[in-house]
């Protein structure tokens, strides 16, 4: 299994690696959110324009989310997150995700380590290459 | 929180309807990802604002639903659209939230 990302050119011209999901909103249909790979993240987050078209109802979290520049206000919600592999299937994540309130917070969501560690992650900037790795596929490391 | 908090149900789908909405939806959404990247500079000039970006077209406003609900009135067919917040200032950025 292989999961494709991409590099995308962000506001400020910096290029990050993203990986292109969508999530289920409570009408069912799905929401765009592309995630930044933040090995960094303890946590998938989403930000706060995707959990406003998401209309699910918020739950408060026991704890609030810490990051370099501080706490902010973040919830939890039940949905699905979808991401799709080099065959076209989708590969769903059915749980509870938090999100931050407050747009100022986060830019764009985070694809943090709780689904990052399920999958080998191949980020190299140099080969062009976004990918999380799954059975059938994997990488090797050539000493030259 | 603590790593694991929240366990995952996870599973696959790929039966031929729902693989091929995805396909169609993603080709919509590579369409205004390039749009976007070809309009950098004046997508990313609205600071501290909400963009859409909906048949290769873009949307501006101060919430996601406000900038979105127009977005689907002008392109109510195009379910590859995006929203994306513009931070107030540039600058580098350390997520690790």
């Amino acid at each position: 299994m292989r999961i494709d990302g991409l590099w995308m050119v962000c506001d400020d011209g910096i290029v990050r690696p993203v990986v292109r999901g969508e999530v289920r909103a409570e009408n069912g249909t799905w929401i765009e959110a592309s995630l930044l790979i933040d090995t960094g993240a303890d946590r998938t987050v989403l930000s706060a324009d995707v959990l406003d078209l998401l209309g699910l109802s918020r739950e408060t979290p026991a704890e609030r989310l810490e990051g370099v520049g501080g706490r902010a206000d973040s919830v939890i919600v039940s949905t699905t997150l979808r991401l799709r592999r080099e065959t076209g299937a989708m590969v769903s994540f059915e749980g509870r995700l938090a999100a931050f309130t407050d747009p100022a917070a986060l830019d764009m969501s985070v694809l943090g380590r709780d689904l990052i560690n399920l999958f080998p992650l191949v980020v190299a900037r140099p080969q062009d290459v976004v990918c999380l790795l799954g059975p059938g596929h994997r990488c090797l490391i050539v000493t030259e | 929180m603590t790593p694991n908090t929240f366990p995952f149900k996870i599973t696959e789908i790929s039966d031929a309807v729902t693989v091929a909405e995805a396909a169609a939806r993603e080709e919509r959404f590579l369409r205004n990802l390039a749009w976007l990247e070809a309009h950098a500079s004046e997508v990313y000039s609205h600071r501290g604002k909400i963009v859409c970006i909906a048949g290769q077209e873009l949307f501006v406003g101060d919430t996601a639903q406000e900038v979105v609900a127009r977005a689907k009135a002008a392109h109510p067919d195009d379910d590859g659209r995006f929203t994306r917040i513009v931070p107030k200032e540039r600058g580098p950025r350390i997520y690790a939230h």
